[in-house]
């Protein structure tokens, strides 16, 4: 991908290291991995551990894109359970119905993404609580709909994609694929992405440039959402059954995964690769603890304190 | 009261102040004079503590002093005020005033009526009467320098310190500033005064200490000075060698931007005048007069409420930035850092994105055509960077504004509005820049310069148009142009309207 | 002609009237839904407009109130803390167990737990100044470490106080007046009065308000900072205090609803997320709104996922109504 972020004039080390320090951390914690878990690198176990990180990564790559014009979506997780509800309210049995789920969750994504694309431009407020009142009304509901626990069943379809295989490639990685390269493209190789750049290094000049940057942040916020529903329906598939809480706390891992993958929350900085290798490297960590035999609760301390170093680090290399 | 020594302060790769000799009497304004970049700023902070020398000596008040720490030189009684107001906008005046260091009373709790009543106290003596308990916000720019003043008034300061106070407020508002300068002044407290327009410096101070790059000039009597010698101090050679020769627009054309009635509440009242090819037209005034949002209303980046404009001879009365740019008017603003860079990204980029178009293949954006196109204007301008792929921040500020330059000339052939285009810019690129929108007129381009320095709108322009509140007050062509007739315009002496 | 102010300055045009409002304008939204609540309680439901009722609500305030004071001295200096919730699980767990273990140590936990508290508050604050991380993240980092030690730790509620801990939820001054509530009702008072007549108080507005011209008049706004977070971690342990007392148990689940709670109240009661600006009382305000609110929504037997989307709705309504800008968070 083209490198379109300046380089620095004279370069300092640390700087130099931070271009790196997303391989190099993806490298170090498969080596960890392998020394306690041999088997770890073996094809089954990484399908695996893929199958687990794609609905994450696909909310990371449309939080990258918010985060990249200054934003924060707080409302993907709570969309992602919604979404799932949604699309039981089908009651659909045959899997010719799954592209008619697909595209009424697009739509209702898109619908969430232009709602809070428009509290944050037109009136002024903060992504944190226009995206936070989203989650909170989207749960509500969600609830009041299902009662506290839905009913109504997904086609069988469903499970292929969430968890099954086309040529020894699980479904979701492939689908990960598709939309990181679309997506990739849209933000590292078209005027759009430029102009994404653009309005979240510096609004007031995107402006005086003719860039509607309004349009610019609706469109990442639209994104976002949009990205979460297609992860709600997959993580859906994954899990097998809906529930009200379809994606609990991504929001916060979606955050995570792009602050560890050097997307700056100050906007501007950062890219699509970096988001993904975050989402990665989250999901290694989380299997690490695992494979540790470490108590699952482990992943949360380790969560918090890799968010806190890492974004520290960037910190300070981008005040160097 | 203070004498500085032989100051010298180098940072990393620069000299900013090499034995610079300063002295200071009780009692008297003595103005600090220099271009942009002269180290005026330096040796301020180093005044205040802020920065430490590497040689010289300081003494002030009669004492040899070597500060470590501003709060130091703030409790010897040297008192700062900033461009930048150091005031906190939710707050009353009196808790402005008296911040940190608020009146207390029993069991150590803050005493606001005694706040109150010593901040109305400090107020008088500064002549200037505002509500203690009036909110920072509700006040105007110049009273809330008022307030910084009064700051100074509460402590014992001694020196008082004013780093371009009229940048920011009206030419009326600055005659009562100066007011209550010569107010302190008399009262014999100590009044440095940093400024870069002469006729200020004409009006306030006693004497005068000229500073160009990082060295000590001189230090006159006002008295003994005439603008000519004053600017030859400052600049170090005629004006004559700075500026291109003058020419007026192409001969027998229609205008490219004709502007009527044009408002835009609630600094543009009723703006008309007309831009002819190859002009180079000056839009003078002081700073509040409304030059800048006549820009942004002509180019769509802020409301009009009313006005017909036309641009290359078709209506442009629904504007916006994108509509302006494709009919080929560029706007330079005033405010390189904040709103034209955009410094995280490359040159390339820099230079591109008003016409992200032209480079827009299906396939996405060409990259490769974009570095052409961003190395022709590294050559045309000739900017001083490794290649168009590194970044704007590190630049000097005129290698950042001919970067600016081959956005615009790049994007837009009909008409460029230049605010302030070499602000923040040293001599040597501002001879250049000179030379590019030269050049640029001849070439066929409409150039509104609107400028804050008189020598550069009297250098450059070949008509000069004078604002003042929101309209147009005169128009000057010519032999006629020159500072005081723009002065006069742009302060209510001239007394007719010409609008 | 405008400038004809004599030297003595006696009139002149200097002098502006500034418009006098009986009510700090930011108060006047959260001032008139409360009203508007109280109104429709009255109409609406028996039960609603009697004084049981509204002691009951402000006993069941306290937490959301202690907890939302505290977000609301971060809020002040510019910060924004979501580790509340966090911090009252682990402060119930805490106390829970160790006094389970020795009864006898009840009332120097009571010390130690909100000492507990503001420790890790204060440790929000060092990281957010030493490495210039935004505080969301860095406190969105401290609350999952809490939560994933508190949860290795135990997965149910657990732990135990003697009985007598109950009187801090339950106990009632004069049968009247719950102790729970009026601790919350002095705490919102001192931090009003800490707020506006220490030149401490007055710096949190300062820091809050522009940071750098803080540091440039001499107002050492890292110690206001770690002062923040510290409260902040502080009354967040008392809101645990006041869970554990209420249950007798330390609960690792307890908190997970109070980090973003706390900050409705906050919203409402007029501050901004970014700092300087806003009424205490405000928050205490808001505080109670959201209590008689969820209150009278029961009455009227309106189910809690409709009383969520109300909550969203009225910080969409909140946060829009009072516009904002250039600070944002």
């Amino acid at each position: 991908m083209t490198e379109i972020a300046a380089k620095p004039g004279g370069e300092p080390i640390l700087a130099k290291l931070q271009q790196f320090a997303v391989p190099i951390a993806l490298v170090a914690l498969m080596a960890v991995a392998t020394a306690v878990q041999p088997s770890f690198l073996s094809p089954n176990n990484l399908q695996d551990i893929l199958t687990q990180a794609a609905p994450l990564a696909l909310v990371v790559l449309g939080q990258a894109f918010v985060i990249l014009v200054r934003g924060l979506d707080l409302s993907v997780a709570s969309l992602m359970a919604s979404v799932a509800v949604l699309a039981t309210a089908f009651n659909a049995t045959s899997d010719a119905m799954i592209p008619v789920i697909f595209a009424a969750a697009i739509v209702v994504s898109a619908l969430v993404g232009l709602i809070n694309g428009l509290l944050v431009t037109k009136r002024n407020v903060s992504p944190f609580l226009a995206t936070l009142a989203m989650m909170i009304v989207l749960q509500g509901v969600r609830f009041y709909y299902t009662q506290g626990s839905p009913s109504g069943s997904l086609p069988e379809g469903f499970r292929f994609l969430g968890a099954g295989q086309i040529l020894g490639l699980p479904v979701n990685v492939l689908a990960f694929a598709l939309c990181f390269g679309v997506l990739g493209w849209l933000l590292h190789k078209s005027s759009f992405g430029r102009k994404i750049y653009i309005t979240g290094g510096n609004p007031a000049a995107a402006d005086l440039v003719g860039i509607r940057s309004d349009r610019v942040i609706i469109a990442c916020y639209m994104v976002s959402s949009v990205m979460a529903g297609i992860a709600g329906l997959f993580l859906v598939g994954f899990v097998g059954t809906v529930d009200n809480w379809v994606g609990r706390g991504y929001e916060l891992d979606a955050i995570v995964a792009c602050v560890i993958g050097g997307v700056a929350l100050t906007g501007g900085r950062g890219t699509l690769w970096g988001a993904a290798a975050g989402a990665l490297i989250l999901v290694l960590i989380f299997n690490i603890v695992i494979i540790l035999g470490l108590p699952v609760q482990a992943q949360l301390m380790i969560k918090g304190l890799i968010i806190i170093i890492a974004a520290a680090l960037f910190a300070r290399a981008q005040k160097a | 009261m203070i004498r500085l020594d032989g100051i010298t302060k180098v940072f990393p790769g620069v000299k900013s102040l090499d034995n610079v000799t300063f002295e200071a009497r009780a009692g008297e304004i003595h103005a600090l004079l220099g271009e942009n970049g002269a180290g005026k700023s330096t040796l301020i902070k180093t005044m205040a503590g802020a920065y430490i020398p590497e040689a010289g000596t300081i003494e002030f008040d009669g004492e040899r002093r070597a500060w470590s720490l501003p709060k130091e030189a703030k409790d010897a009684g040297i008192h700062i005020i900033y461009q930048e107001l150091m005031l906190f906008p939710e707050m009353t005046v009196a808790e402005n005033i008296f911040i940190g260091e608020a009146p207390r009373g029993r069991f150590g709790l803050i005493d606001y009526r005694t706040m109150y009543a010593r901040a109305a106290e400090a107020l008088d003596r500064l002549g200037h009467h505002l509500d203690p308990r009036a909110l920072i916000k509700d006040l105007s720019v110049a009273d809330q320098q008022m307030v910084e003043i009064a700051k100074a008034l509460v402590g014992d300061t001694k020196l008082l310190v004013l780093d371009e106070p009229t940048a920011v407020i009206s030419g009326r508002e600055a005659e009562l500033l100066f007011d209550r300068v010569k107010r302190l002044r008399d009262q014999g407290v100590c009044i440095i005064y940093i400024s870069h327009r002469l006729e200020e410096i004409f009006a306030i101070a006693d004497r005068v200490t000229v500073l160009k790059d990082g060295q000590y000039v001189g230090t006159r009597e006002i008295g003994d000075l005439n603008r000519d010698q004053l600017v030859a101090m400052m600049v170090g050679r005629e004006l004559a060698d700075i500026f291109p020769v003058k020419k007026g627009p192409h001969a027998d054309t229609a205008p490219v931007l004709t502007v009527r009635d044009l408002q835009a509440p609630p600094k543009v009242k009723d703006v008309s005048f007309d831009l002819y090819p190859g002009e180079i037209l000056g839009l003078a005034g002081l700073v509040g007069a409304g030059r800048s949002e006549v820009a942004h209303a002509i180019f769509g980046s802020m409301p009009r409420t009313d006005g017909a404009v036309t641009l290359g001879g078709e209506a442009f009365n629904t504007p916006t930035p994108r509509a302006a740019i494709d009919r080929g008017l560029g706007f330079l603003t005033e405010d390189r850092k904040g709103e034209g860079l955009m410094m995280l990204l490359d040159m390339a980029a820099n230079v591109t994105a008003p016409v992200l178009p032209e480079f827009t293949t299906p396939l996405g954006l060409d990259r490769g055509h974009e570095i052409l196109a961003a190395e022709d204007e590294i050559r045309r301008f000739r900017i001083a960077i490794p290649g168009p792929k590194y970044g704007v921040k590190q630049l000097s500020g005129g290698n950042q504004q001919k970067i600016l330059f081959g956005r615009w000339t790049r994007a837009c052939r009909r008409v460029l509005i230049l605010d302030e285009p070499t602000r923040g810019v040293d001599v040597g690129a501002k001879v250049e820049i000179y030379e590019i929108i030269r050049k640029l007129a001849d070439e066929g381009v409409g150039i509104l310069v609107i400028s804050s320095e008189l020598p550069e709108i009297v250098g450059l322009c070949s008509r000069v148009l004078v604002m003042r509140e929101g309209l147009i007050t005169g128009e000057v062509t010519g032999g006629d142009i020159n500072e005081e007739t723009i002065m006069q315009y742009a302060t209510a002496s001239a007394g007719a309207d010409a609008a | 002609m405008a400038h004809i102010e004599s030297a003595d300055g006696a009139s002149g045009p200097a002098i502006r009237p500034i418009r006098r409002l009986p009510l700090d304008p930011s108060l006047i939204i959260v001032v008139l839904l409360l009203a508007a609540v109280v109104i429709a309680g009255f109409t609406l439901s028996d039960r609603f407009g009697t004084l049981r009722n509204f002691t009951n609500v402000l006993e069941q305030a306290a937490a959301l109130g202690f907890a939302s004071l505290g977000q609301a001295l971060v809020v002040i200096v510019g910060g924004i803390d979501l580790s509340i919730g966090a911090i009252v699980t682990a402060s119930t767990v805490l106390m829970a167990t160790v006094v389970e273990l020795h009864p006898a140590l009840m009332i120097p936990m009571i010390f130690g737990t909100l000492a507990f508290g503001a420790f890790i508050g204060f440790i929000n604050g060092y990281v957010t100044i030493k490495t210039g991380v935004h505080p969301l993240i860095v406190t969105l980092g401290t609350a999952s470490i809490l939560n994933g030690a508190v949860l290795i730790f135990t997965l149910q509620p657990t732990g135990g106080v003697p009985f007598w801990f109950e009187e801090f939820a339950y106990g009632r001054i004069g049968g009247v007046m719950p102790i729970s509530g009026l601790v919350m009702l002095l705490s919102f008072a001192l931090a009003w009065g800490f707020l506006r007549y220490t030149p401490t108080g007055r710096a949190f507005y300062a820091v809050g308000g522009s940071p750098e011209a803080a540091r440039l008049t001499g107002i050492r706004s890292n110690r206001i900072t770690l002062m923040a977070y510290s409260a902040s971690g502080f009354f967040a342990a008392m809101a645990g205090a006041y869970f554990v007392s209420r249950t007798g148990v330390g609960d690792p689940r307890v908190g997970d609803p109070i980090t973003l709670a706390s900050i409705t109240p906050v919203i409402l009661g007029g501050l901004i997320l970014g700092g300087g600006k806003g009424n205490i009382l405000g928050v205490l305000l808001g505080v109670f709104l959201i209590s008689l609110l969820s209150n009278l929504l029961n009455y009227m037997n309106v189910s809690t996922f409709i009383q969520w989307v109300i909550q969203g709705l009225i910080i969409i309504f909140a946060v829009s109504i009072y516009v904002h800008k250039g600070k944002k968070l």
